[in-house]
């Protein structure tokens, strides 16, 4: 039984090495890394990793790339916390532990003959991503993409070129910033609701992921509605507190329902009895 | 499954003599007033009849306040060797009440859901549990009945039950409660005699304080109570200093911390107690609080109890009615006075996002 357990207590709690490969600053206090792993991570869009350094501490982090079937994982990391600062004086050629991946992430299948509208607050595009690149790859699959993307002003914004690659790819990316606060910015200047009612939207066959900072999801959600999109064609990725990622540490409850193992990924239909959750 | 009879002096030294060559914790006087689960040595002080609840319940010898999950240590070519250590020493838990014997059997479903936690099922099946019945309410702020703990016997390997005469009621209930049991000169006694006797064993018609209402009508009531003013009420007095939690016999909520070593080449990572009732349990990088309030964490950990983990493992109640929180909490406030005013005030609100 012990050698059962010791297993299980490894396959929980010890992290995979991942090497870093790659660096790159995307804004000030968000940087992307790109590792390859002991062995392929084998995720869903929209789930995350806890990222580790023995010694320091462990973060949960989204994940930044799609499935995929080699070792190497992408992430973008804010420098925020404890952990996070001594993660980013990592360089290439460091080790970066990672467990997991974790939570449910998007039902892909889901979005299958859909127009599909992505509405990203700032860090939000990080997650979003790995559930736009896999879309914006297999596009025959689906219809009309948007991409709303927002963030603060111009200099916070992620994935600069990819936005660009994915309006060549026919997705009608929107581009806003809160603000320019004087710094070169040919793209919209808004709220990532403005451009909603102009949306031409059939509530029926349009799927809509969001993914930013909490206040953004209540207005997002009533400016959907106003365009009779339904609760269950809306997902929403949330943020939560998270110290073990399988469902024991307690942080991540929201209500009854532990983030870490039904989330972070939900239908906004699911969230009705969790009045906790968009607080 | 047997059952013996046997003298109070006579479990008494089978105990201590268990202690000879096992670990064996029993709730013992510490200071004035209060007990603690502590190891039986041989001028230990053992008994069954005195006892209010420990400040700590047994629950917490198998998950200590620090529990290390992870040892590491960076070898010469710079390599980090990481090791995951479990308990494998054997002990014995004598004394162990219905509340907090039910505390454990509900710890056990909790850690075996989902992905099972190694480090707590380990201990535990290293654990022999020895329980011993109330006959009487063990302090005023017991209210076991009322949540169905009482008369909880699954989880312990020997149960002892007082009787009305000398003799007290032995039943090894598990392969391990009978190899315990084993070369003890108890008088083995007939099932069925058992169970009558079971039945007129003397217990106060009242046990405790009590609920106006079962354990299923109180996870409706407090389901359906988001946006009462109780929750406001009981919390002004708060701290969130989370006593609480750490005393909770069912309070398993855990923070991951890492230790380095003076030679910045080893070191360990360790989970220790947290708990709900503390300020920054839901707060995440960046400084967003989930739940920011008192009275959000106060309702959630009351829901927790009541309603969460009740409708999710289906047996009852989690609060197993100790009053250790109430107890032990600076300003007073026992979960027992927030679940009856919920009663009191009747009614439900519509929870609305």
């Amino acid at each position: 039984m012990t050698s059962h357990y010791n297993a299980l207590a490894r396959d929980a709690f010890v992290p995979q090495t991942g090497r870093i490969v790659e660096v790159a600053d995307m804004t000030a206090k968000d940087r992307y890394f790109r590792l390859e792993l002991e062995k392929p991570l084998g995720h869903h869009p929209g789930q995350f990793v806890m990222a580790s350094l023995l010694g320091i501490g462990e973060a949960p982090i989204s994940i930044s790339c799609g499935p995929r079937k080699d070792n190497v994982l992408e992430v973008v990391i804010r420098q925020i916390g404890r952990v996070t600062r001594v993660i980013h004086t990592l360089k290439p050629g460091d080790e970066l532990g990672i467990r997991g991946p974790y939570g449910s992430g998007f039902d892909l299948e889901s979005f299958y003959g859909k127009d599909v509208v992505f509405v990203a607050g700032g860090l939000g595009l990080a997650p979003l991503r790995s559930l736009i690149t896999p879309i914006v790859a297999g596009a025959k699959r689906f219809r009309q993409l948007t991409l709303i993307s927002g963030c603060r002003n111009p200099a916070e914004e992620l994935f600069r070129d990819q936005l660009k690659e994915w309006a060549n790819a026919g997705v009608n990316v929107i581009r806003l910033v809160d603000g320019t606060e004087n710094m070169p910015w040919e793209f919209g200047v808004g709220l990532v609701t403005d451009p909603i009612p102009n949306l031409k939207i059939y509530p029926e066959n349009t799927v809509v992921a969001l993914c930013g900072p909490p206040v953004m999801y209540k207005f997002v959600i009533a400016a959907l509605s106003a365009k009779k999109v339904s609760y269950d064609n809306i997902y929403v990725d949330l943020e939560r507190r998270m110290k073990c990622g399988v469902g024991k540490c307690g942080h991540c409850q929201i209500n009854h329902v532990y983030c870490c193992q039904e989330g972070p990924v939900f239908r906004f239909s699911n969230l009705a009895d969790l009045p906790e959750a968009l607080r | 499954m047997s059952y013996y009879l046997a003298t109070r002096e006579s479990i008494v030294n089978w105990i201590k003599e268990l202690a000879l060559e096992n670990q064996v914790y029993f709730p013992q006087k510490h200071g004035k007033v209060s007990y603690r689960f502590t190891q039986v040595g041989s001028d230990s002080d053992i008994q069954f009849a005195c006892y209010v609840p420990t400040v700590v319940p047994p629950i917490k010898l198998l998950i200590p306040a620090r529990d290390e999950l992870l040892q590491f240590k960076k070898n010469s070519e710079g390599k980090c060797e990481v090791s995951a250590p479990l308990d494998t020493s054997f002990r014995i838990i004598a004394g162990v009440r219905p509340c907090d014997l039910k505390g454990i059997f509900l710890m056990d479903l909790f850690f075996r859901d989902g992905v099972s936690d190694a480090y707590y099922l380990t201990r535990r099946e290293n654990t022999a549990i020895i329980a011993y019945s109330c006959v009487s309410a063990c302090a005023p702020g017991a209210f076991c009945a009322a949540v169905d703990s009482l008369h909880h016997t699954e989880g312990a390997d020997i149960f002892i039950t007082p009787r009305a005469g000398e003799d007290l009621l032995i039943e090894t209930k598990t392969e391990l409660g009978k190899k315990l049991a084993a070369g003890t000169d108890w008088q083995r006694c007939h099932e069925n005699a058992v169970r009558n006797e079971a039945a007129s064993t003397p217990k106060p018609r009242q046990f405790g304080r009590t609920f106006p209402v079962a354990v299923p009508e109180i996870t409706k009531i407090v389901a359906g109570k988001y946006q009462s003013p109780v929750w406001e009420k009981h919390v002004v007095r708060c701290f969130s200093c989370g006593t609480c939690n750490l005393v909770c016999p069912t309070c398993y909520c855990f923070d991951v911390t890492d230790d380095l070593n003076l030679d910045v080449a080893s070191g360990n990572r360790t989970r220790t107690w947290d708990g709900c009732m503390l300020c920054q349990f839901a707060m995440v990088a960046g400084g967003h609080n989930f739940r920011n309030e008192p009275a959000a964490r106060q309702r959630h950990r009351v829901n927790r109890k009541f309603v969460y983990l009740p409708e999710k493992y289906g047996q009852g109640a989690v609060c197993v009615g100790c009053g250790r929180c109430g107890r032990q909490c600076t300003t007073h406030i026992d979960i027992y006075d927030i679940v009856s005013d919920l009663i009191k005030e009747g009614g439900a609100d519509d929870v609305t996002l």
